[in-house]
C-alpha cells in the first residue's frame, strides 16, 4: 500500500495538473466564497476598527476617561467636589447657537466652550499646524465650513449671542469631535470667559455642561461612574466612559453590528448552498475523468484527494479575493456610516478578522463540498463503459459524520466569535429550519411529479413534469437553491421599501420653518411682534421649555426608581437621561387624551402630569400613579392625571411629560418657539433679524435639520442595502448556478428528444412550463421566508416599523422568478439551436 | 475448464466467472460461468455480437468490474473478493487498457496523460518514460498537445502509449479502432501489435472484425454470456 504522504504528493501533482485555472465548473464556488468571505472580512474588519479605535483612542475621542454631563446648570459644589476627587478635570459647555457676520450672513453652529486644561487627551490642532488649547479671550477657533458659509476669514469678526468674537484660527483636528455626536452646525470653540460674554448661558437654557476627568493610572472608570451615580441619583447626570465613547447612537451602532453579523452569516449559508450545488455539478461533469483515472489505477482515496485539493485551491482563490475586496470595502462602509460610527474612515487591516473570515470560508467550502466529494468516490471505472441509470443511494451515511462535525465546527466558531450568541443561534437555527423546509418542499415536488399521470397531457407537460422525477434529477437541490435565492430577493425588497417608508414617514414633509430655543419669557411678545412684522401671516407658537430626568414612577406607595433598573424597559427611551419638559393649561395641539382627564384651564391644585400613552404602556403606568422628576437638581413629584396619544411625526413641540400649571413653572426656564411661514414666503430676512435682535436665543432652520436627518437616514439605508446586497448577489449566483447545473444534467434528454423529432418549440415549452411552475411555487414560499426575514431585520433588529411596499416586493420576487425561467431557457439555447446530429456528438 | 494451448505460465486464470447486474430485486445475468486460462505473452481476440458479454468479460479480467461469482487470478494476483480500490491498486503497473473512445484526460497534455499511470504506480522518471513511450508511438513531437489538439488516430496512439508505459503484463484493448476510419484504424492496429510485441505483454483484444481477430494467436467467440468457441488462429 502506498504511504499516505506519497499518496497526497501524487494527488497534489495530479490535482494541479488537471486543475482548470479558469475555474471551469468551480466558478460558482469561487463567486460564493468571494461574496461570503468578503462580507465577513469587511464586517469583521469594521467591527475590529471600531473596537480598536475606541480602545486606543477612547480617551481622546471622549476627551477623558469619564465624561459627566448635565443640562441647564453647572455642577453643585458637592457634585464638583466629587468629580474633582476622581482626577484632573476639564469642563466646558455645548450649545446650539447662531453666528452672524457683518456682511449679514448667518450660520448655525455648535458652540463649545473649553477651559485651560482642554484637551485632557490628544491635541487640538489648527489648520496651519499649530497645537493649541482654549482660544484667547474674545476669539474663537472656527470650523472651515462655518467660515465658507458666512464668507468670512481668519482675522474677521463674527457675532455669537451678544459678543463680537474674532476668528483666530481654523480647526484642523478636534480630538473629541467624534464623541460630540449630532449637532446642527459646525463647531466653534471659545473659552469659558468668551462664552459668558455671549449671554447665551442662563439658568435653564438649553446648554449642556460637560466635565471630563482624567483618572489616575489603574483607576476603574465604570466603578467611579457607579459611585458618582449612587451619590447623586437625582441630579439628572449622564455619564460615559472611554470604552463607550461613541455618542448616543450606541443602540443604532449595536443594531448595525448585529445586522452586519447576520448578513455575513446569511451570505455564508447561501454560499454553502451554492458550493454544494457547484461541486456536485462539477463532479458530475467529471465522471468520465474520474472513471479514466480509476482505469489508470487511481483508488477512491486518490480521487477524493485530487478533487478535495482542487476544491481547496479554488476555495483559497475565492476566499483570498473576498478578503481583498472586503478590506477595500471597509473605508466605503465606514464613510457611509460615519454619522453613526465613532471611527474615521480609513484603510484598516485586522489579521484576526481576516483569519476568522478565511476559516469560516474554508469550513463552509469543505463542509458543503463534502457530500458530493465523498459521493465522487463511488464513480467506478466502469462508468466509462456503462451508462449510469441512477446515482447510488445511501451515500449520505458516509457524509453524515464529516459533514456533521464540520457543521458543528461552524456553529461553534460562529458562537465563539460573537457577542450576540442568542441572536446568532436563533439565526442559524432559522436558516437550518428554512433549509429543511425547502428540502421537504423539494421532496414533495418530486413525489407529486412521480404520482402525476405520465401517459396523458401534451408532450411539453408530460416531459416537463417527468423531468422532475427522473433518476438523478436534482429537484431537491434545485428547489433549495431557488427557494433561498428568491427569499433573498423578497427580503431585500421588503427591507428596502420599509426603510424608504420609514424615511418618508419620519422626516415630515410639513414642519415649522424655524425653531427658536432659549427665548426669554419676558421677550415673548416682542418676538411675536417681530415675526409678524418681518413675515406677515406667519404662525408663531411658544411653549415653556425645561429639561429634567425621570427618577421614579409607579404607584405612590411602591415607586420604581430608575437608578435601580438593570435595563431600561423596551420603549421607555424617555428614562434615558434628561428630557424636554413643559407645562400647559390647555391640551397641546395634535394631542388626544386617551385615559383620564385633562385639567381645567384655571387649575391651581396639587401637581399633575399628563404622560405619553406609549411610555405609560412601556412602564405599566396608570392614571393616579406618581412620577418623580429631577429638575435642575431638585426632586419634584406629580400625580398622573391623564395619558395622551402624541402625533410625533408633525415635528411640532411634543413632550412626553406635560405638567399642570404651577407644578414646575417656578423653576428658572425659557420658552421655545416655532415659526411657520406662509406658503412661498422666504425667511432669510426674518432669520437675520432674529439673530440680530434676539442674540441670546438659538434659531434653527428646520430645512437644514430635515436635510441632515434625511441624509443620515439615507446613508443608513444605503449602508444596510449595500451590506444586504451581498446576500442577494450570492442568492443570484446560486440561483443562476443551480439552473445552469440542472440544465446541464438535462442536456442528454434534450438531445435525445431532438433526435427523436421533438421540435424546439415543444422542448422549450416543456422547459418553460416546468421552470414556471417551480418558480411560481418557490416564489410564493420565498415571499413568505423573505418577508419574515425582512420583518425580523426591520422590526426586531432596527426597531423601525415594518411597512414594505408589497407591490414592489411582489414585483421583485416575480422578477426573480422570471429570471429563473429566462436563465433556464438561455442555458438550453445552445442545445436547442444546434442541429440534432451536432448536439448528439456533443454528448 | 479450457486449457491453454501453449502451456506456459497463465496470465489469466478464470473459473466459473459470473456477473449479474441490476441488484437483488431483478438481477440480469451478464456472464454465465466463464472458464478461461490465458498464458503469458499470448495474443487473444474476443469476438461476438453486441450484448454477448465481451466488454463485461474484459471489465472483469482487467479489474474494472467485480465478479458476482467464480474465481479469477490475473498476473499472479487473486482478483476474487478484492474491493474496487484493491482492484485499482492491483491494476497499477500490471494492466494497461485501451478503450474505443480513447478516454484521454482532456485537461492534460499527451505527456501528462501518459505519465499519470506511472505516477499513480509510484514509478520513478515518470515523465522521461512517458516521453520515450510517446516517441515510440510516433508522437515525440506532440508531447505538449492537449487531446482536443490531436486527431482521433493520434489520440488513440496516446492511449496506447499510456497503456504500455508502465510496462504491463497484460494489455486490454476494447474495439481500439471503433472510432477511427479504416486507414487510421489499420495503422493503429499495426502500432498496437508492434508495441505489444516489443513489450511482450499478453494482449486481450475485443473486436467485431474477424480479419483483425485473425492477427491474434487465439480467437475466443462469445454469445449470450458464455464462451462458445476457443481456437488457435
Amino acid at each position: 500500500m502506498q504511504p499516505a504522504r506519497q499518496g497526497w504528493r501524487v494527488a497534489l501533482r495530479l490535482a494541479l495538473r488537471d486543475f482548470s485555472w479558469r475555474f471551469r465548473g468551480l466558478r460558482l464556488l469561487v463567486v460564493c466564497l468571494f461574496l461570503g468571505s468578503g462580507a465577513l472580512a469587511a464586517i469583521g474588519t469594521l467591527d475590529s476598527a471600531i473596537r480598536t479605535q475606541l480602545a486606543d483612542r477612547g480617551q481622546a475621542i471622549l476627551g477623558g476617561d469619564i465624561e459627566f454631563g448635565v443640562y441647564g446648570r453647572a455642577a453643585s459644589r458637592e457634585e464638583m467636589a466629587a468629580i474633582a476627587s476622581l482626577g484632573r478635570v476639564s469642563s466646558g459647555m455645548r450649545m446650539q447657537a447662531m453666528a452672524s457676520a457683518a456682511n449679514g450672513s448667518v450660520s448655525p453652529v455648535q458652540l463649545k466652550s473649553v477651559d485651560g486644561r482642554y484637551p485632557l487627551y490628544g491635541s487640538l490642532t489648527l489648520a496651519d499646524g499649530r497645537k493649541v488649547g482654549a482660544p484667547p479671550p474674545g476669539s474663537a477657533w472656527v470650523d472651515r465650513g462655518v467660515l465658507d458659509r458666512m464668507d468670512v476669514a481668519v482675522g474677521d469678526t463674527i457675532r455669537l449671542g451678544e459678543a463680537q468674537v474674532r476668528v483666530a484660527g481654523i480647526i484642523g483636528n478636534e480630538p473629541d469631535r467624534l464623541s460630540e455626536g449630532f449637532a446642527l452646525g459646525a463647531p466653534v470653540l471659545v473659552s469659558d470667559a468668551t462664552l459668558a460674554r455671549t449671554g447665551l448661558v442662563q439658568v435653564g437654557s438649553m446648554a449642556q455642561t460637560k466635565y471630563r476627568v482624567a483618572l489616575p493610572p489603574g483607576a476603574d472608570p465604570s466603578a467611579a461612574v457607579e459611585a458618582f451615580d449612587r451619590q447623586f441619583p437625582t441630579g439628572g447626570w449622564t455619564s460615559r466612559t472611554r470604552d463607550r465613547a461613541s455618542p448616543g447612537a450606541d443602540r443604532l451602532t449595536g443594531n448595525m453590528g448585529q445586522f452586519l453579523g447576520l448578513v455575513g452569516l446569511a451570505a455564508l449559508v447561501i454560499a454553502g448552498i451554492g458550493i454544494a450545488g457547484a461541486v456536485s455539478s462539477w463532479l458530475e461533469s467529471r465522471r468520465g475523468t474520474i472513471a479514466t483515472l480509476k482505469v489508470l489505477g487511481a483508488t477512491s482515496k486518490d480521487v477524493l484527494r485530487i478533487h478535495l485539493l482542487q476544491v481547496f485551491v479554488a476555495a483559497l482563490v475565492g476566499i483570498g479575493a473576498g478578503l481583498a475586496a472586503g478590506l477595500l470595502a471597509v473605508p466605503g462602509l465606514a464613510l457611509l456610516l460615519k454619522g453613526f460610527l465613532p471611527i474615521e474612515a480609513g484603510f484598516v487591516i485586522d489579521p484576526v478578522a481576516l483569519l476568522r473570515a478565511a476559516v469560516f470560508g474554508l469550513l463552509v467550502a469543505l463542509v458543503f463540498a463534502a457530500p458530493p466529494l465523498l459521493a465522487s468516490r463511488s464513480v467506478t471505472a466502469m462508468a466509462l463503459l456503462r451508462a449510469r441509470i441512477a446515482p447510488p443511494r445511501g451515500l449520505w451515511r458516509k457524509a453524515a459524520l464529516p459533514v456533521g462535525a464540520g457543521l458543528a465546527a461552524i456553529v461553534a466558531l460562529a458562537l465563539a466569535t460573537t457577542e450576540e450568541r442568542l441572536l446568532t443561534a436563533t439565526f442559524l437555527a432559522s436558516a437550518a429550519g428554512v433549509l429543511g423546509l425547502l428540502a421537504l418542499v423539494g421532496i414533495a415536488v418530486r413525489r407529486l411529479a412521480a404520482r402525476l399521470p405520465r401517459t396523458r397531457g401534451g408532450l411539453a407537460l408530460r416531459t416537463g413534469v417527468a423531468a422532475l422525477d427522473r433518476p438523478g434529477a436534482p429537484t431537491v437541490a434545485l428547489v433549495t437553491a431557488l427557494g433561498f435565492g428568491l427569499a433573498a430577493f423578497a427580503a431585500i425588497a421588503s427591507i428596502q421599501t420599509s426603510l424608504d417608508a420609514y424615511i418618508e414617514g419620519t422626516v415630515p414633509t410639513r414642519a415649522p420653518d424655524y425653531f427658536v430655543l432659549d427665548l426669554p419669557r419676558d421677550r415673548a411678545e416682542p418676538f411675536r411682534t417681530a415675526v409678524q412684522e418681518k413675515a406677515p401671516g406667519a404662525d408663531v407658537r411658544t411653549v415653556p421649555s425645561l429639561r429634567g430626568a425621570i427618577l421614579a414612577y409607579g404607584p405612590r406607595d411602591n415607586l420604581t426608581w430608575v437608578s435601580d433598573l438593570k435595563d431600561i424597559p423596551e420603549g421607555a427611551w424617555a428614562l434615558r437621561g434628561e428630557r424636554g419638559l413643559t407645562y400647559a393649561a390647555d391640551l397641546p395641539d395634535g394631542n388626544v387624551v386617551t385615559q383620564g382627564r385633562w385639567w381645567p384651564a384655571d387649575y391651581k391644585g396639587p401637581p399633575l402630569v399628563s404622560v405619553d400613552e406609549d411610555l405609560a404602556s412601556a412602564l405599566g403606568l396608570r392614571v393616579g400613579d406618581a412620577i418623580t422628576i429631577a429638575l435642575l437638581g431638585v426632586e419634584r413629584q406629580a400625580t398622573i392625571a391623564s395619558l395622551r396619544r402624541i402625533e410625533w411625526d408633525d415635528m411640532g413641540f411634543n413632550f412626553v411629560l406635560v405638567f399642570s400649571p404651577g407644578a414646575i413653572d417656578d423653576a428658572p426656564h425659557n420658552l421655545s418657539a416655532s415659526v411657520s411661514l406662509p406658503p412661498g414666503q422666504q425667511g432669510g430676512a426674518l432669520l437675520r433679524y432674529l439673530v440680530q435682535w434676539f442674540p441670546t436665543s438659538s434659531v434653527i432652520e428646520i430645512g437644514g435639520v430635515l436635510r441632515q436627518a434625511r441624509e443620515i437616514l439615507s446613508s443608513l439605508s444605503v449602508a444596510i442595502l449595500a451590506a444586504a446586497s451581498v446576500t442577494v448577489l450570492a442568492g443570484l449566483a446560486v440561483l443562476l448556478g443551480a439552473v445552469a447545473a440542472a440544465r446541464a444534467r438535462e442536456t442528454y434528454d434534450t438531445v435525445i428528444l431532438r433526435v427523436l423529432g421533438a421540435s424546439r418549440g415543444q422542448l422549450l415549452g416543456a422547459l418553460v412550463l416546468r421552470y414556471a411552475l417551480l418558480a411560481l411555487l418557490l416564489g410564493l414560499i420565498g415571499l413568505g421566508i423573505g418577508a419574515g426575514t425582512g420583518w425580523f431585520v426591520i422590526d426586531r433588529l432596527f426597531e423601525f416599523p415594518f411597512r414594505p411596499d408589497w407591490l414592489v416586493v411582489l414585483t421583485v420576487t416575480g422578477g426573480g422568478a422570471a429570471l429563473i425561467v429566462l436563465a433556464a431557457s438561455l442555458a438550453s439555447l445552445p442545445v436547442l439551436s444546434a442541429r440534432p446530429a451536432r448536439a448528439l456528438r456533443s454528448l | 475448464m479450457q486449457s491453454s494451448p501453449h502451456g506456459s505460465v497463465p496470465a489469466i486464470t478464470a473459473n466459473d466467472l459470473r456477473l449479474e447486474l441490476g441488484g437483488t430485486s431483478a438481477p440480469v445475468s451478464i456472464l454465465r460461468g466463464i472458464d478461461l486460462v490465458v498464458p503469458g505473452g499470448q495474443t487473444v481476440a474476443l469476438l461476438g455480437p453486441s450484448g454477448s458479454g465481451k466488454s463485461s468479460l474484459m471489465a472483469l479480467l482487467s479489474g474494472l468490474e467485480r465478479a458476482s461469482g467464480g474465481s479469477l487470478v490475473v498476473a499472479g494476483e487473486d482478483f476474487s473478493g478484492l474491493s474496487e480500490d484493491a482492484l485499482a491498486r492491483a491494476r497499477r503497473g500490471r494492466i494497461g487498457i485501451v478503450l474505443q473512445a480513447f478516454h484521454l484526460l482532456p485537461t492534460m497534455t499527451a505527456l501528462e496523460n501518459v505519465a499519470t499511470p506511472l505516477e499513480l504506480a509510484g514509478r520513478d522518471r515518470a515523465f522521461e518514460r512517458a516521453a520515450e513511450e510517446l516517441a515510440a508511438v510516433g508522437l515525440g513531437h506532440r508531447l505538449d498537445h492537449y487531446p482536443a489538439q490531436l486527431s482521433g488516430g493520434e489520440q488513440q496512439r496516446v492511449a496506447i502509449a499510456r497503456a504500455l508505459a508502465p510496462d504491463p503484463q497484460l494489455l486490454f484493448a476494447d474495439e481500439p479502432t471503433g472510432n477511427l476510419d479504416s486507414e487510421t484504424g489499420a495503422q493503429i492496429v499495426d502500432l498496437l501489435f508492434a508495441r505489444r510485441a516489443a513489450s511482450g505483454a499478453t494482449l486481450f483484444l475485443i473486436t467485431h472484425d474477424p480479419a483483425l481477430a485473425e492477427r491474434c494467436e487465439r480467437v475466443l467467440e462469445m454469445a449470450d454470456g458464455r464462451i462458445v468457441s476457443d481456437r488457435l488462429a
